[in-house]
C-alpha cells in the first residue's frame, strides 16, 4: 500500500466521477427521497422509513457507485493500465473506495439533515452506520471485480438494492409475522440496525459486524479468483 | 549483466491451443529489438508473459535480471514502460491529467508531461478531453504514457498501427531518440519496413517457434541469391549469376554504353519472411 498512489487514484476517480452523469445521479436519489418523506409526514417519521434512505443511500451511492466504477475500468480497458503499473490492486480499491465514501458520505448527511432527525447522533448508530457502509462496499467491490460492462451492473445492483437496502419493505409483501422468509429477514443488517434503536442492544451491532465479515470473506474469494484468472 | 531480456524454452498453452511452442532469445540492453509475424503468431503473448501480465506455461523468463515470478513487484513495474495492444485512456479527462495520473503512479515529476508531450508532437493538445481526439492522438498519447516515467525498457505491441505516414516518422525519430539516450525497446510490428529501418535485431515468429533471428541488413543478405539485374538500353533485362565468369559481359555492356540500370538482388524483411515460412506477413 502506498499513500501517494491511493491520492493518484482517488484524485483521478473524483474527476471522473463529477464528469459521469450517470454516477452523479445515484448521490441524489437519497436526498430526493428525503425530501418526499420529509413534505409527507407529520412530526417524527418512523425509524423504518429512515432506514430506508441509508438503504436506498448505500444500494445506489456506494455498492452501485463502486461497482459502476470497476464495470468502467473492465469494459474501457483501462485497469491494465493501473495495473501494469506500480499501483498494487489494494492502492486502487482504496482509492476508489474513498471516493465512493466521499459521495456515500454527502448524501447521507444531507438526507438526513432534510428529515432533521437525530436519531442517528449517538455512538452506537454512527458505529452501525459505519459498518452497514463497509458491508455494501465490500458487496461493490467483490462483484465490481468481475462486472465486465457497465450495462451489466443494473443486473446485479437489483437484487443488492432490494435483499439489503430496501429490507424493511418486506413488511408490505403481508407474508404474516410466522413467515420463514419475515424470520430472515429479521437477521438481515438494515433489520438490525432498525432492532437496535428499539432496544439499544449491541447484539444488533455484532450480527451487523458478522455480515461484514462475511461481505470481507467474498470479497476476499472474488480477488483471489481475479488475480489467479490466467 | 548485458542482456535487458533472456528467454529460453518459453511455452505457453491455453487449455488445448499451444500458442508458443519452443522460443528462446536475448535482447541486448541498448539495443531496438523487434519480434515480427504473421497475425496470431504470439507476438502479443510473447510481450504479456514478458511484462508480467500472463504466466509461461514452461521455460525460463528474466527480464532486467529478474525472474518472472517477482514481475508483480513495485520495482520491477517501474522500470519497464509498456504500451499494450489494446490499451485505452479515461475518455472523460484530459491529455493532461490522464499523463498526471500515471506520472503519480510511477512516482515521476510532474515536469515530465511537457517534456514527453513535446516528443510525442501533441503539446497544444494537452488541456484537450481525450473522447475528442483522432485515433492516431491517442495512440501518441498512450505512447507518451509508457514513457513518461523514462523507462530502462519499453515494450511497444505495434506502436505505429494506427498512425498516418507523418505521424510515423516522428514517432520513429522520438524512439531512434531514446534509444541513443539508453532506453532498450521491445516491440512488435507487421511492418517490414519499420522493422528495417528501427530494429538492431529483428526476430521472425511463426507457428510458434522463432525462424530466424538476426539484423536485418544481414538476414536480408543471407537471403539474397546475389544476382545482377540489369536493364539494358534495349529495354532487355538479364539476371548474372554473382559470378567472376560473368564479369566480362557485365564490363562489356557498361563499356559499350548499353547499362540503363544495375542492381543485386537484396530481398525485403517481407520477401525473406515470404521465403522462410511462405506467408505473408501482413
Ligand atoms: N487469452 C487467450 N485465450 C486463448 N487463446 C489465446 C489468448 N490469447 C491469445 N490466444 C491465442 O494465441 C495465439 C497468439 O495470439 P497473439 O495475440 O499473441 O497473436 P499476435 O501475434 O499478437 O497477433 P496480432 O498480430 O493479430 O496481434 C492466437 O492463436 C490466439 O488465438
Ligand atoms: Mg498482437
Amino acid at each position: 500500500m502506498n499513500t501517494q498512489r491511493i491520492g493518484a487514484i482517488f484524485e483521478k476517480d473524483l474527476k471522473e466521477f463529477r464528469k459521469n452523469m450517470m454516477l452523479l445521479m445515484m448521490p441524489v436519489i437519497p436526498i430526493f427521497l428525503a425530501i418526499m418523506y420529509s413534505r409527507m409526514g407529520e412530526g417524527e417519521l418512523p425509524v423504518f422509513l429512515l432506514y430506508l434512505i441509508v438503504g436506498a443511500t448505500y444500494s445506489a451511492v456506494t455498492t452501485s457507485g463502486m461497482m459502476t466504477m470497476m464495470a468502467e475500468e473492465n469494459e474501457k480497458k483501462t485497469l491494465r493500465g493501473l495495473i501494469q503499473s506500480p499501483a498494487s490492486l489494494a492502492d486502487i480499491l482504496i482509492g476508489k473506495s474513498l471516493v465512493v465514501g466521499l459521495f456515500t458520505f454527502i448524501s447521507l448527511v444531507i438526507s438526513l439533515a432534510i428529515l432533521g432527525n437525530d436519531e442517528f447522533l449517538a455512538f452506537q448508530p454512527i458505529v452501525g452506520l459505519i459498518l452497514l457502509f463497509l458491508f455494501f462496499l465490500l458487496l461493490g467491490i467483490g462483484i465490481g471485480l468481475f462486472t465486465k460492462s457497465v450495462a451489466n451492473t443494473s443486473a446485479y445492483i437489483m437484487p443488492v438494492m432490494f435483499l439489503f437496502g430496501f429490507t424493511p419493505m418486506i413488511e408490505f409483501l403481508n407474508l404474516g409475522e410466522d413467515s420463514i422468509a419475515i424470520k430472515i429477514a429479521d437477521y438481515f443488517p438494515i433489520m438490525q440496525m432498525i432492532d437496535m434503536h428499539e432496544t439499544n442492544s449491541w447484539t444488533a451491532i455484532g450480527i451487523v459486524a458478522i455480515w461484514v465479515i462475511a461481505a470481507a470473506i467474498f470479497t476476499f474469494i472474488c480477488l483471489k479468483k481475479v488475480s489467479t484468472d490466467n | 549483466m548485458e542482456n535487458a531480456i533472456q528467454v529460453s524454452g518459453l511455452r505457453k498453452t491455453f487449455g488445448q491451443q499451444v500458442a508458443i511452442e519452443d522460443v528462446s532469445f536475448n535482447v541486448k540492453k541498448g539495443e531496438i529489438f523487434g519480434l515480427l509475424g504473421p497475425s496470431g503468431s504470439g507476438k502479443t503473448t510473447t510481450i504479456k508473459i514478458l511484462t508480467g501480465e500472463l504466466k509461461q506455461t514452461t521455460g525460463d523468463v528474466h527480464v532486467l535480471d529478474t525472474d518472472a515470478s517477482s514481475f508483480d513487484s513495485t520495482q520491477f513495474k517501474s522500470k519497464i514502460g509498456i504500451l499494450s495492444d489494446n490499451s485505452s485512456l479515461y475518455e472523460r479527462l484530459t491529455v493532461y491529467d490522464n499523463l498526471k495520473l500515471f506520472c503519480k503512479l510511477y512516482d515521476a515529476p510532474l515536469e515530465r508531461i511537457d517534456v514527453i508531450l513535446e516528443e510525442v508532437n501533441l503539446k497544444n493538445d494537452r488541456n484537450k478531453v481525450v473522447s475528442k481526439l483522432s485515433k492516431g492522438m491517442k495512440q501518441r498519447i498512450l505512447l507518451a504514457k509508457a514513457l513518461v516515467h523514462q523507462p530502462e525498457l519499453v515494450f511497444l505491441d505495434e506502436p505505429t498501427s494506427a498512425l498516418d505516414p507523418g505521424n510515423v516518422i516522428h514517432i520513429h525519430r522520438g524512439l531512434q531518440k531514446l534509444n541513443e539516450a539508453g532506453t532498450t525497446i521491445f516491440l512488435t510490428t507487421h511492418d517490414m519496413e519499420e522493422a528495417t529501418k528501427l530494429c538492431d535485431r529483428v526476430a521472425f515468429l511463426d507457428n510458434g517457434k522463432i525462424q530466424e533471428l538476426g539484423n536485418p541488413d544481414e538476414l536480408r543478405f543471407k537471403y539474397s541469391t546475389h544476382d545482377f539485374h540489369i536493364e539494358t538500353t534495349m529495354n532487355e533485362k538479364l539476371v548474372l549469376e554473382n559470378d567472376s565468369k560473368n564479369a566480362d559481359q557485365i564490363r562489356d555492356l557498361i563499356a559499350a554504353g548499353k547499362v540503363k540500370s544495375i542492381q543485386s538482388d537484396k530481398p525485403t524483411l517481407g520477401d525473406v519472411f515470404l521465403q522462410l515460412t511462405g506467408k505473408e506477413l501482413v
